[in-house]
């Protein structure tokens, strides 16, 4: 009762918002483009934009909206998108399925032109059929679980690698260090118990078992109970599937606890916050990543960039999004119009290479070439690991 | 790896642990139930509240003297915090509905958990916050493949003392007397000329401050203090409560570590997936048996 309660108000904040937006107090949220906030304009193009801005994931969702706006900016300063300028709108999703849908249809009733955005894969399932049903394309830049085009919404693509591609990636770093039984740890939520799904499947074609499946509760303090079961299983390789706020907690309860084998964390963990948070838990944890900024060809002067735009480092999904809008901009210009369907058209052909790499896609809508890398914490740090 | 017996005693301790928090915060609970027959559901965010104070104030003074000290310090204000915060919601949501039906004052309560909950969203911005390094958490005593940390020795420690100052506190203090009395009976009390209202506020105080020491043992020992943290915890102590025997201030202290070893051991039973069915089910079990809980009374009707 307490819990939907809470949602309630939300849902009711978010009522508010939209209130708020419609008496025409929203001009905060709109930006990077002319500069008025005004979606009746014939002459801007005008970008939805869906991610988490409060809740656990808001880091993340700030981060890709600052991204956004670092493209969109540049793209305007160059003349615009078919000589109109781009402007975004923004609405938060606080990566909560009932939050998203509300987002979903305030950017419906302001008639935004396209979508991008999506970090948690549940929250953007949730939204994804509103979109398909307005016939408005979304490019989703970071939520990657599988579940997202089984939907079969032909408007969706999903510009990251699937956790399918992270599966792969877990089963070469595993034989790379010579790790046998695997422990994987998720909490439940959409993409982390996809992506544990999908290694569990994926790991056993490579020779590697799967020791044990451990299910830790959101938010929950003490998984020292779990420890003790992974290490009565015998495994010697962890991997948490979830995202990094519960994943340090783990990582630390392991230490803490007595595992001494490798500990690996997949993508929805790839923050500098997991170092700050772990300490010195962290130090040897491998993540298998999103293409991180600072590894990536070209990534200084976006470095850069960004620093100068926001006083701030770029997190683990500013490349995807700062690509996304790229993409969007590539295939508008392919199509010369704005026609969804003509767009949509385009983006399924398109062969972009950008700072997330090589953007090209499957029938199924999934990124064909996995941008995938693996990376470790030392000396409490970043680095690059080559296998 | 693992023997048989070295499982059982690991899991034991795991369950000890955790099972400790969850009775440091049924007391509160169980205490204000005692009392004013209302379900504090404020109590899981008052909780939270004292494991951020207690991070802010270390992350502050952390600098300036040894670490067990400002642990210490972090930790008093993290009780006074809550205390306080304890004492305002009691005087502005609660005081003022006593005697209007139960109802009305649970409602108030959800709000003021609402109010509480949303206000530290608000000001951490919804971000974690980590506590900063510098204790050594890793070492311990061994004995075969069973670990126990000093860190979980002093946690258990701390929770056992506060939890038995407690027991003593109500036992043989006047003010502890008092409040056992007006748990029988508040008009009674009132025509002894006891400050009803005066008492009702040290109960809440109290109770929050216990919650304060949880979650200033939280913070220190799991690193990580987030706005929704109180969630999780009020409703598995309020559990706790219930199956001790709400109301009852021994039944709170069982009911959590009863919870806590029965997490633990069907995470080792049946997987981590099910430790709450399995948890849950033998919960519903002793309910069905014991419906007053392990150590409530029997609800007298009074003429």
């Amino acid at each position: 009762m307490h819990e939907k309660l809470k949602k309630t108000l939300a849902l009711l904040l978010a009522a508010l918002a939209i209130a708020s937006f419609a008496a025409g107090c929203g001009g905060t949220n709109s930006g990077g483009g002319g500069g008025s906030g005004g979606s009746g304009d014939e002459e801007e193009i005008l970008i939805g934009v869906m991610v988490p801005t409060s809740g656990s994931e808001a880091y993340y969702g700030t981060d890709m909206y600052q991204s956004y706006m670092l493209a969109v900016e540049e793209i305007n300063k160059a003349g615009g998108v078919l000589g109109r300028k781009l402007t975004l709108l923004q609405a938060d999703d606080g990566c909560d399925s009932n939050i998203a849908t509300s987002a979903a249809e305030l950017l419906i009733s302001k008639n935004v032109d396209f979508v991008v955005g999506g970090y948690c894969s549940g929250a953007t399932v949730a939204a994804m059929q509103l979109y398909f049903d307005e016939d408005l394309l979304l490019l989703i830049s970071a939520a990657n679980s599988t579940g997202i085009t089984q939907l079969g919404l032909d408007t969706c693509f999903m510009l990251n690698s699937p956790g399918s591609h992270a599966a792969v990636t877990l089963a070469d770093l595993c034989k790379s260090v010579g790790s046998s039984k695997v422990a994987l740890i998720h909490n439940g939520d959409e993409y982390p118990q996809n992506l544990s799904k999908l290694c569990e499947d994926e790991l056993p074609k490579h020779g590697i078992e799967i020791a044990t499946v451990q299910v830790v509760d959101k938010g929950a303090s003490d998984v020292s109970s779990v420890v003790t079961a992974i290490r009565n299983a015998e495994a010697d390789f962890v991997y948490w599937c979830g995202y990094h706020a519960d994943g340090s907690n783990v990582i630390k309860q392991l230490r803490q606890g007595g595992y001494e084998g490798d500990i690996a964390v997949g993508d929805g963990s790839a923050s500098v916050e997991l170092i700050t948070a772990c300490g010195d838990a962290g130090e040897g944890v491998y993540v298998t990543s999103p293409p991180f900024v600072r590894f990536a060809e070209g990534g200084d002067r976006f470095v850069a960039d960004f620093k100068a735009m926001h006083n701030l480092e770029p997190g683990a999904y500013a490349t995807l999004a700062y690509d996304t809008i790229y993409v969007l901009k590539e295939a508008i210009e392919k199509a010369g119009t704005l026609d969804t369907g003509a767009v949509k058209d385009a983006v399924q052909n398109i062969n972009y290479k950008g700072l997330s790499g090589t953007i090209k896609f499957t029938p199924d809508r999934e990124l064909e070439i996995s941008n995938f890398i693996i990376i470790q914490i030392v000396d409490g740090d970043f680095q690059l690991v080559t296998i | 790896m693992f023997t048989f017996w070295e499982i059982v005693l690991q899991q034991f301790i795991n369950g000890l642990v955790l099972g400790s928090f969850y009775a440091l915060v049924a007391l509160g609970y169980s205490m204000v139930y005692g009392i004013i027959k209302l379900l504090n559901f404020a109590h899981g965010d008052i909780y939270m509240a004292g494991a951020f104070t207690c991070l802010s104030v270390y992350s502050l003074i952390s600098g300036y003297m040894p670490g067990w000290l400002g642990i210490s310090l972090a930790m008093l204000a993290a009780i006074l915090a809550s205390a306080i915060l304890g004492y305002i919601a009691q005087r502005v949501a609660y005081r003022p509905l006593l005697s209007a039906p139960r109802l009305s004052l649970l409602i108030s309560a959800i709000g003021v958990s609402l109010v509480i909950y949303n206000a530290v969203m608000v000001m951490t911005n919804s971000k974690a916050m980590f506590f900063p390094g510098g204790i050594n958490k890793s070492t311990g005593i061994s004995y075969g493949h069973v670990t126990i940390t000093y860190m979980q020795i002093s946690l258990l420690a701390a929770a056992f003392a506060a939890m038995a100052a407690l027991t003593v506190f109500i036992s043989r203090t006047k003010l502890g007397k008092a409040m056992r009395a007006i748990a029988i009976d508040t008009d009674a009390c009132y025509l002894m000329g006891i400050n009803v209202n005066a008492v009702i506020s040290f109960t809440f105080m109290l109770g929050s401050g216990l919650a304060a020491v949880a979650g200033g043992m939280y913070c220190v020992y799991y690193g990580n203090v987030q706005y929704s943290m109180g969630y999780l915890v009020g409703i598995k102590a309020f559990t706790s409560s219930v199956i001790g025997g709400i109301g009852s201030i021994p039944g709170a202290m069982l009911g959590g570590l009863l919870l806590g070893l029965l997490e633990a051991f069907g995470t080792q039973m049946l997987g981590s997936s099910w430790k709450d069915v399995f948890a849950f089910s033998l919960l519903i079990l002793i309910l069905a048996f014991k419906p007053n809980g392990l150590l409530g009374k029997p609800e007298v009707a009074r003429m």
